[in-house]
């Protein structure tokens, strides 16, 4: 795949498999701003919140989402332009995710692709579905 | 039932937040965390033949921004509860190392929908993103509902 031309509506992205350890949320949420939200951190604070334990930030699942997007798009020079991210169900870590989309429109007048994107968990279960657009430069 | 709120509140800009500096560490460990390898986030030289000309940080990043004390103080709460229902993102222009970031937020819509399951409220906040050269970076709109 090297350009919008060689992408067709059905295209898989994906599937790609996904765990994210306790510490691995804990490592986003030292970057992204969120070391002090307990919920996202402590299982024990975070049950006391009427939760199942810690809880993934719905922006590291948006995080995750969008780099399967812009590492399908990189090797086309597409950019993500839009994304929409909808939480369905809390995303646990230590659980084995699978992170896939496929390719929903493609518009060659405005040089972009949709595309439909989603979390699932061991069960079939989609905890977090998404959109994005991806723009692609004018035609070589 | 109608939602009971002073029209007025929509559209009216409640939150600017202070500038804050982005570090070419903060966007290294954001890449870290996330598993990013993408070369137009990573390596200098690879990124200069990408279509931002030079390193950015992946636009992702654009969501690690913190919103100050007066978001959730601004946005009107209904019924029981509620929860963060989702994002809907635009990506103007990449953050850069060393820009000086501001959030200025703002309730866009607020309605009710009557589903099987009973009446749910909606709550939209728009977050813009701004850097240092008053240039857009993204578009935030957090997504809040629960039932009424």
């Amino acid at each position: 795949m090297h350009s919008l031309e060689d992408v067709q509506i059905g295209d898989n992205i994906g599937p790609e498999p996904l765990f994210l350890s306790k510490d691995r949320v804990r490592a986003y949420c030292n970057a992204a701003g969120l070391a002090g939200v307990p919920r996202f951190t402590d299982d024990e604070l975070a049950r006391k919140e009427g939760l199942p334990g810690m809880i993934t930030p719905g922006n590291m699942s948006a995080a995750l989402v969008g780099k399967l997007v812009t590492d399908w798009a990189q090797p086309m020079n597409g950019r993500l332009v839009r994304l929409g991210t909808t939480y369905r169900s809390p995303v646990l870590p230590e659980h084995h995710l699978t992170l896939q989309g496929f390719v929903t429109q493609v518009d060659h007048g405005e040089r972009t692709a949709e595309l439909d994107i989603w979390i699932e968990n061991e069960d079939g279960d989609r905890l977090v579905t998404a959109t994005a657009t991806v723009k692609f430069p004018p035609k070589a | 039932m109608a939602l009971d709120f002073d029209p007025a509140i929509i559209g009216k800009i409640f939150e600017e937040t202070d500038p804050v500096a982005v570090s070419a560490q903060e966007i290294k460990d954001f890449c870290a965390a996330v598993g990013e390898t993408n070369p137009w986030y990573t390596d200098e030289e690879a990124a200069r033949k990408g279509p931002y000309g030079e390193l950015v940080a992946p636009p992702l990043f654009a969501l690690t921004f913190r919103n100050g004390r007066h978001f959730f103080q601004n946005i009107p709460r209904f019924g029981k509860g509620g929860f963060d229902a989702g994002r809907d993102v635009e990506f103007i222009n990449p953050v850069r190392a060393g820009d000086q970031i501001t959030l200025v937020s703002h309730v866009k819509e607020i309605y009710e929908k009557t589903g099987r399951s009973g009446a749910m409220y909606f709550v939209t906040v728009r977050s813009t993103v701004k850097n240092q050269k008053n240039e857009v970076v993204a578009h935030i709109d957090h997504r809040f509902m629960g039932r009424l």
